[in-house]
């Protein structure tokens, strides 16, 4: 028998607990089907999310899963000029019509999705956006040419974590677009892994700290808002700080999602719980950061 | 004697790739590695310049592992005994290094691109106001001092002890000098 996880038709951070319950819901080495044929739009964080769920799968199962590329063709042009395809063709067997696009991305795609395993994949990813996407970044989105010098730290720490605490590999991907509730378009960085998670990270030198109260959402505190790692060097844990710096600068959101819990500090332009717990679980962690346009003033 | 150290040709060296992204722990640690290699047969007590001027992005897991720990291991490491001055930081680059210095409760001194110096990371105030004074007067002991800052001069002692301490001003017997002073 075949077990079926639906993909949202708008699968991005907020539809990303649907889909959560649905993996959450495999048992055993049942042979899944992730059927994304109705899907009609996907953002950065619901692509390697994707990803994640076909890793984990195929860790599990020692077998690709099945997916179902979008039907609209629009829609699976997008995901293939996003770079998504190429990657899934890795961990699933896909079903449907997989469009060849040409390599170049389109503007709104400022890095493909793009494995992150080691140090010189961050250095890639951060030479990538800085020799490609800076121009955009301060000309469409008016961010000032010093938010871009961050961006590029910010990204850099992003995909650390992967490959500091994931034991595994992981994907990043950047894109602009309108965001619904500011009106303003955004930058947006997804970085995500199927890996062990904030709360195993964490848990050797800080589970006994927090006693009964460990858990996923407990680590997911203990990492952004105090800053701690897994080692005791004082110099460590800097960078989701250096993140969160440079997020509170440029009026930024950042959320994390790890096993049961979700943690995201909030701007004023975004409503959004800053912390949940009692999730579905998900293999992992999830990062995603926003950083809005600059308000320009009416002519 | 001075030796200036071009950030982003260690960084190339490090890595054996023209990159100008000083980016991640580990090309931290090669980084840094190369660097103590480098002045490790060089004479203690001289200034070594780390020149940021070609680095592009620098993320603070990588200016701990260069900056910090190069200041941290001053009295320690390989190259030990080395003032360490840093130069041509953008203004982002500056911020990172203080936060990263402070979280080490650390300070150096940076020159800024227009020639001026301050610090970055964290010192007692009495001795951030005496690396001030010497730097303005080219030299001072601690009379000098005391009558700027309008101490006491056991308090003036103090304060410029507590700057060489920290690594921000040079000893010349009762002389103190700025790190980069001939």
């Amino acid at each position: 028998m075949t077990y079926v996880i639906d993909v949202p038709q708008v699968f991005d951070e907020r539809s990303f607990d649907q889909f959560a319950a649905g993996f959450a819901g495999v048992e055993g080495d049942a042979r899944v089907l992730v059927d994304a044929h109705a899907a009609e739009w996907a953002s950065p964080a619901g692509l390697i999310g994707l990803l994640c769920a076909g890793q984990a799968l195929l860790a599990r199962t020692g077998v690709k899963s099945l997916l179902t590329a979008p039907a609209e063709r629009e829609v699976a042009h997008y995901w293939a000029r996003a770079g998504f395809f190429a990657h899934a063709a890795d961990l699933f067997e896909i079903h449907g019509a997989v469009p060849r696009v040409r390599p170049n991305p389109e503007r709104s795609v400022l890095l493909e999705v793009t494995p992150v395993t080691g140090a010189d994949d961050v250095h890639a990813v951060v030479g990538r956006i800085q020799e490609r996407s800076a121009a955009i970044l301060t000309s469409e989105l008016g961010l000032d040419p010093k938010a871009t010098m961050g961006f590029g730290m910010a990204l850099s720490e992003a995909c650390q974590n992967i490959v500091e605490h994931a034991g595994t590999g992981g994907w990043v991907a950047v894109q602009t677009y309108s965001w619904r509730s500011l009106g303003r378009r955004v930058v947006v960085i997804a970085v995500a892994d199927a890996g062990v998670g904030f709360r195993h990270t964490l848990e050797a030198t800080q589970g006994k700290r927090f006693g009964d109260r460990w858990g996923d959402a407990t680590a997911l505190e203990a990492a952004l808002i105090q800053g701690v790692s897994r080692f005791r060097d004082p110099g460590r844990g800097q960078g989701l700080a250096g993140i969160r710096r440079y997020l509170d600068r440029w009026h930024g959101k950042i959320s994390i999602r790890s096993g049961t819990a979700r943690i995201a500090l909030v701007p004023s332009w975004e409503k959004d719980e800053p912390l949940r717990d009692g999730l579905p679980p998900f293999p992992g962690a999830q990062v995603q950061l926003v950083v809005p346009a600059v308000e320009r003033e009416a002519p | 004697m001075i030796t200036e150290i071009d950030l982003r040709e260690v960084l190339a060296r490090s890595v054996g790739a023209p990159l100008s992204d000083l980016v991640t722990r580990s090309t931290g640690a090669k980084v840094r590695s190369s660097i103590e290699a480098e002045l490790s047969g060089r004479p203690a007590g001289a200034a070594v310049v780390l020149d940021f001027s070609s680095v592009r992005v620098l993320d603070c897991s990588c200016a701990d592992e260069v900056v910090a720990k190069l200041v941290l291991g001053r009295g320690v490491a390989p190259g030990a005994g080395q003032w360490f001055v840093i130069r041509g930081l953008g203004e982002g680059q500056a911020e990172e290094i203080d936060h990263v210095l402070r979280r080490r409760r650390l300070v150096m001194v940076a020159e800024e691109r227009d020639g001026q110096a301050r610090l970055l990371g964290e010192v007692e105030p009495s001795a951030e106001a005496a690396w001030r004074v010497v730097g303005e007067l080219g030299n001072a002991g601690a009379e000098e001092v005391a009558t700027v800052l309008r101490l006491a001069l056991v308090e003036a002692r103090q304060a410029l002890q507590a700057a060489a301490d920290a690594g921000v001003v040079r000893q010349a017997d009762d002389r103190f000098l700025p790190l980069t002073a001939a």
